[in-house]
């Protein structure tokens, strides 16, 4: 699970292009969207694509959205869960 | 001064419902939806969602989908007019996109297929087939485009100069907005159906509306329906969200109905943008509600019918408003079944007889741009006055070159040196946070950074409240990065934020969001041409409230797209880019120098087009008393017929004064005509020509201005000068 979560995190800046954000500094249970790291809607939709290209996981509603994107410990409890390319 | 009314003279639609404005009105009457399967492109299996076709059958090769459907739509409302329009107003956002993209997936680089590319080239075309010689405005705001280039034809019908006005939008299906509105998730899977409880998105969908505006002084005929009054504002919220509480729908409303002396209890119907994604409809019923607060006029959305046909739609829409005048009914919204009881509002269910005089109409679009119109049957008003557009006084410039900033290209410049290049992108950035900047490519970074440098030179108390931005080719780097990841993943994935940001009117919306500019925001664009379109653009809108406007032109050089799209580009030795801007108000004192885009006609079959610039410059007598040097934009791929235009106009007034070829300086790119204008500000500033520029000695101002003409497939004039009074 940890090296899922320092992946996201690699992911996640790398996908949205958070140059003045080092990955030590996303908690993992830091608010990912509307927090410090200025993170809006837009971006959630980049991660949605991003995470069913890379873990074949579908986010396709807003609901399941707002609760998959609260941190990081949600965001990889949930691909843990629901991808065939992850084994946790 | 005139009051000058906007009539109805002609209309044209093409839609999913149908050809033809009686055969979509009562297809629309009926209960139609032109929601259906999806033909024109494949898609993967599961992301197969209904779209709005129009049966057109194209062969391929011919031209875009988007120029025929706006030719068949334009010819419908041009039928009774005796000769061709005076000018063409087109709302387009995606241009020959639908052609482009195929070519692209197949790896057909062959620059003479893409010469249809262009917005303006929508455009081009209709002017072409119509024969009309006058300008040609192409306005690019997203999914208001259309309803914002009727209001900019109404406004060009009030100078007085234009008898006759075709405006109106057009849209084709393409992948482009196909996937992009998908990526955002913004696409109901079971089709639109706006203001429902249970609406998931809207159905993208194509279609041409074309109107023909009269104007016409001091009717009270009541069979006449006029467009009466426009609003454009600005969110300055989001680049693809509409701001929640619906601020900017409501000031467009508002300013719609105050343009055209209306009050809100007059308004019997308002039809509605009304997309079918949840968060437009719910700011939009906010906006209805807080402007209409005791009385509430009967209200739809036909997109459940149409579907959204983007920058097409504000005209089509504004077709069936005059239809529901004309004959007093109001269309329901289809597809509505139980209304979302969160929008506090009664959509009409099915079409309901009334007397409706005054109508008014909405569309938004990305970038927050926000235009409503208000349509009505003609009625004894108030006169209005609507006084002669003034000249725009300069109070701020910047530009970008590939020398580098403002200061770094005068430099260059006033030694005769080359400025031109390409400037890295962190040198672009320079004044731009990290923030900022991490979801721009070039042109917004470009256009982010003209705005910071013109707001800066200006020493203006007050941010500008309004954004004129002109591209003659827009985002190269997201169209291209999103087309690039769509065929790299089989048409499956592709980039949201490339999506909003490949709009061409995306630059202006980040402006705007930084400026908290929430005024009218107007991308034009064509070509070489698309500062000088801004340029009027602003100058028809510029109002009295000595609040400044921003006015800039930018393009991105792109290492595949610009050589495909841009035949000046193609033909050029040294790649360029850049742009300029200005910061500018409505004149009134004359202390600074002042802006007059003077002239603009189609040279295409025009050939008394330089006697005509000349005699509406006043004559070769007063263009040497006003001029004491000229600044020529002779674009590269049309550089032959701009040698003669300019030999034709050197003839004809004997004009000696020394000629700058500008583009020698800044390079091949469609905004550079913005760059000449920011540097020949600076010039009429130091009072002389160098001798560098002249390649003689250099020249003494003496007060005359300074001539900016732009050459080629249009011929335009822009007056520079110091002084008050001389035009």
């Amino acid at each position: 699970m940890n090296n899922l979560i320092d992946e996201l995190r690699m992911k996640i800046i790398d996908t949205l292009k958070l140059e003045e954000v080092s990955p030590e500094n996303m908690g993992e249970e830091d608010q990912l969207v509307g927090g410090e790291l200025g993170l809006d809607s837009i971006d959630v939709l980049e991660l949605v694509i991003m995470i069913e290209k890379d873990y074949a996981v579908k986010i396709d509603n807003k609901e399941l959205g707002a609760r998959v994107f609260a941190n990081l410990k949600a965001l990889s409890a949930y691909i843990a869960e629901e991808s065939p390319k992850v084994t946790s | 001064m005139t009051d000058i009314r906007a009539a109805i003279a002609g209309m044209g639609l093409i839609t999913p419902l149908g050809k033809g404005v009686e055969q979509n009105w009562h297809a629309l009457l009926k209960g139609n939806t032109g929601n259906g399967k999806l033909t024109l492109f494949d898609t993967p299996e599961d992301l197969s969602f209904p779209v709005g076709e129009v049966s057109l059958p194209v062969p391929p090769g011919e031209f875009p989908r988007t120029h025929k459907l706006a030719l068949i739509a334009a010819r419908e409302a041009m039928e009774y007019a005796d000769g061709p329009p005076d000018a063409i107003v087109m709302g387009s956002t995606t241009g020959g996109m639908s052609l482009t993209e195929i070519l692209l997936k197949e790896n057909n680089m062959d620059p003479a297929l893409f010469v249809h590319h262009g917005a303006g080239s929508v455009a081009e075309y209709v002017a072409k087939e119509l024969k009309c010689t006058g300008p040609l405005i192409t306005v690019s705001t997203a999914c208001s485009s259309g309803a914002a280039a009727i209001a900019l034809a109404l406004a060009l019908l009030r100078t007085g100069r234009y008898r006759r006005i075709l405006a109106g939008g057009a849209e084709s299906l393409c992948r482009l907005t196909y996937f992009g509105f998908h990526s955002l998730q913004l696409i109901d899977a079971k089709g639109s159906h706006p203001l429902d409880r249970n609406r998931k998105g809207l159905t993208v969908s194509e279609g041409a509306g074309m109107l023909l505006l009269e104007g016409k002084t001091g009717i009270s005929d009541t069979n006449v329906i006029e467009i009466l009054g426009a609003g454009l504002t600005c969110d300055a919220y989001h680049p693809a969200s509409p701001d929640p509480e619906g601020g900017g729908a409501l000031s467009a409303m508002k300013y719609a109905l105050e343009d055209g002396s209306i009050i809100p209890t007059e308004v019997d119907y308002v039809n509605l943008h009304g997309t079918g994604t949840i968060d437009n409809d719910l700011a939009e019923a906010k906006a209805f509600n807080r402007l209409f607060d005791r009385e509430k006029p009967l209200v739809s959305s036909v997109k459940g019918a149409f579907g959204h046909s983007l920058s097409a739609s504000g005209a089509i829409e504004t077709v069936i408003s005059a239809k529901c005048i004309e004959t007093g009914i109001a269309p329901a919204s289809v597809g509505c079944v139980t209304p979302d009881p969160k929008l506090h509002m009664n959509p009409l269910r099915k079409p309901v007889s009334s007397t409706i005089k005054t109508v008014l109409s909405n569309a938004f679009g990305f970038g927050g741009s926000n235009a409503s119109l208000a349509i009505g049957r003609s009625r004894n008003r108030q006169a209005m006055e609507f006084e002669p557009p003034a000249p725009l006084e300069v109070s701020g410039l910047a530009c970008i070159t590939g020398a580098g900033n403002t200061s770094q290209t005068l430099n260059l410049f006033f030694k005769g040196l080359p400025c031109l290049g390409l400037l890295s992108k962190k040198k672009i950035s320079r004044s731009l946070s990290p923030g900022v900047t991490r979801r721009l490519k070039r042109l917004s970074r470009m256009g982010l950074s003209l705005a910071n440098g013109a707001i800066e030179d200006s020493k203006e108390d007050h941010a500008p409240d309004s954004v004129f931005f002109g591209t003659g080719w827009g985002a190269l780097s997201e169209t291209h990065d999103f087309l690039k990841a769509l065929y790299e993943t089989n048409q499956r994935f592709s980039s949201p934020t490339d999506f909003m940001g490949s709009v061409h009117n995306a630059t202006a919306g980040r402006i705007a969001v930084k400026l908290k500019a929430k005024g009218p925001n107007i991308t034009t664009t064509g070509g070489d041409y698309s500062f000088e379109q801004a340029l009027m653009s602003a100058q028809l809108l510029a109002k009295h409230d000595d609040k400044p406007l921003l006015v800039l032109s930018a393009d991105e050089f792109h290492p595949v797209l610009s050589g495909l799209f841009d035949g000046s580009v193609a033909q050029a030795d040294t790649p360029a880019d850049g742009g300029g801007a200005l910061m500018v108000r409505r004149a009134s004192k004359g202390a600074g120098p002042q802006l007059s885009p003077l002239f603009y006609e189609n040279a295409h079959e025009n050939p008394g087009v330089v006697s005509s610039l000349v005699q509406s410059l006043g004559g070769a007598e007063k263009i040497n008393l006003c001029f004491a040097t000229a600044f020529v934009g002779l674009p590269a791929a049309s550089r032959v017929m701009g040698r003669e235009q300019l030999d034709s106009f050197v003839q004809i007034t004997g004009f000696n004064g020394p000629v700058i070829d500008y583009r020698r300086y800044v390079g091949e790119f469609a905004s550079a005509s913005a760059v000449a204008t920011v540097l020949a500000v600076a010039l009429s500033k130091t009072g002389m020509i160098p001798d560098a520029l002249t390649e003689k000695e250099h020249v003494d101002l003496k007060g005359k201005g300074i001539l900016l003409l732009g050459l080629g497939k249009f011929v335009t004039a822009v007056a520079l000068r110091r002084k008050e009074a001389l035009f």
